[in-house]
């Protein structure tokens, strides 16, 4: 996060990537498929706010482990940060799936594992900040939200590898239903989900690089 | 591990004593169920018998593992400098599993003068039933120890634990759903080892963690 912060270059490639991708996301052929059409150009716009929420969730979890292990303000406060970040995508991910669902599937929750294990993740980081709120020293409440966040985070895991064993998932790739790996002949999808990945990622992490700006400015401000 | 033994008895000698911890998760316990008895007319199918046993078993644990260290209030000063946190965790861990086995089986008795026992495997449920507790007991007693600090404890119990306890609730759930529905060993074994490698997570966790919610 440091690095981040004193780095200009990644946020030139943030722009490029997501120009590029919501052009080509919305303009390149894609392949016609039974019930999806055009509603799978939602690929690149839906899928990776879920590998951002993933990584902006893990780079939070590092930082809790950091601020444990040196007790320093600063990366209690990246941690917080990257959090909100990651619950803000999250959410995005979730409205615009359900959304999705609606066309795809004919109703906005049906019992999907994909579906299910999100609402749990989101539920967990909602938990965290309402912990962050509970404590009136705030020593302790920088250090028992850490617990809480690598606590649950390494809970997480072991949730999104075990609910799709329960039950059959309706998304793309599971349960017999075409997924990205058939249209290796086509491969226009691919060409602009791949960077939409890393364009989305990186935005998370822009956003998150400014609010943990402002959020030390704040601290200064209250100190002084 | 003397210091262990010694914990696990004060908490014993506590409970004893003051006696309204425990009837008052017994009445808890018998309560719910009944009232689940009334709402359901008295018959219900498998499904539902599995599905309302957990969620009971869910709601007590909660409610009875939270006081694990929210009760500690005065004495936390005075272990602090006795023994070590690993210590004081172990026998958290024992406690609360043994508390939550016992309500458990009562809760079985209840549920099979009322709602009849569909149980034929016993060996079965009663070690899936074993490794859930496991896995709920520990879960929470970690859960009480970081609401402990916080402001409104009853409701962070809730709040912090219950998104956290869902992959143990749900295999276990499903596991002994399958073993009432007449399953056996080799076709759920998948699904038993992973509730046991969860429960191995949760304690792991619960020991690295434990410290930094501890000190200061």
């Amino acid at each position: 996060m440091g690095y981040l912060l004193k780095t200009n270059w990644w946020k030139w490639a943030c722009i490029v990537i997501l120009i590029y991708t919501v052009v080509a996301g919305l303009l390149f052929p894609v392949p016609r498929l039974h019930i999806l059409n055009e509603t799978i150009r939602v690929l690149h716009f839906h899928v990776p706010m879920w590998f951002g929420m993933i990584l902006l969730f893990l780079a939070s979890v590092i930082h809790a482990i950091k601020y444990l292990r040196s007790g320093k303000s600063l990366s209690d406060t990246y941690s917080n940060q990257l959090a909100s970040v990651g619950l803000a995508f999250g959410i995005w991910g979730i409205l615009s799936g359900m959304l999705w669902a609606k066309f795809a599937w004919g109703e906005y929750w049906s019992n999907d594992p994909k579906q299910n294990g999100a609402a749990i993740s989101l539920l967990i980081y909602l938990a965290y900040f309402v912990l962050r709120r509970s404590f009136q020293d705030e020593e302790q409440k920088k250090r028992i939200s850490a617990v809480y966040n690598i606590f649950a985070f390494i809970l997480m895991i072991p949730l999104l590898f075990i609910l799709p064993r329960l039950t059959d998932s309706l998304h793309p790739g599971n349960g017999g239903n075409p997924a990205l790996s058939i249209y290796d002949s086509d491969s226009n999808l691919r060409m602009v989900f791949y960077p939409a990945v890393i364009g989305w990622t990186l935005l998370g992490f822009w956003i998150a690089t400014i609010s943990a700006r402002i959020s030390l400015l704040k601290q200064k401000f209250d100190d002084a | 591990m003397n210091k262990v033994i010694q914990l696990i008895r004060k908490d014993l000698v506590v409970d004893w004593r003051q006696q309204n911890p425990i009837t008052g998760i017994l009445l808890y316990l018998t309560t719910t169920i009944f009232t689940s008895y009334m709402a359901f007319q008295g018959f219900v199918s498998l499904a539902v018998w599995n599905a309302l046993f957990w969620i009971i078993l869910l709601f007590t644990a909660i409610n009875a593992i939270s006081k694990s260290f929210i009760q500690e209030e005065r004495r936390t000063h005075y272990y602090f400098f006795t023994c070590k946190p690993a210590e004081i965790l172990s026998a958290k861990l024992i406690y609360s599993f043994v508390y939550l086995m016992s309500v458990t089986i009562l809760s079985i008795l209840i549920f099979s003068i009322l709602f009849g026992n569909p149980i034929t495997n016993y060996l079965l449920f009663l070690s899936n039933m074993a490794l859930g507790v496991l896995g709920l007991s520990s879960a929470f007693t970690m859960v009480s120890a970081i609401a402990f600090r916080s402001n409104n404890r009853s409701i962070m119990m809730a709040v912090l634990g219950f998104p956290i306890i869902f992959p143990v609730l749900i295999l276990s759930i499903n596991n002994s759903f399958q073993i009432l529905d007449g399953f056996v060993w080799i076709q759920i074994r998948g699904n038993v080892l992973a509730l046991l490698s969860v429960d191995v997570i949760i304690i792991a966790l619960s020991y690295i963690l434990f410290p930094f919610t501890w000190k200061g």
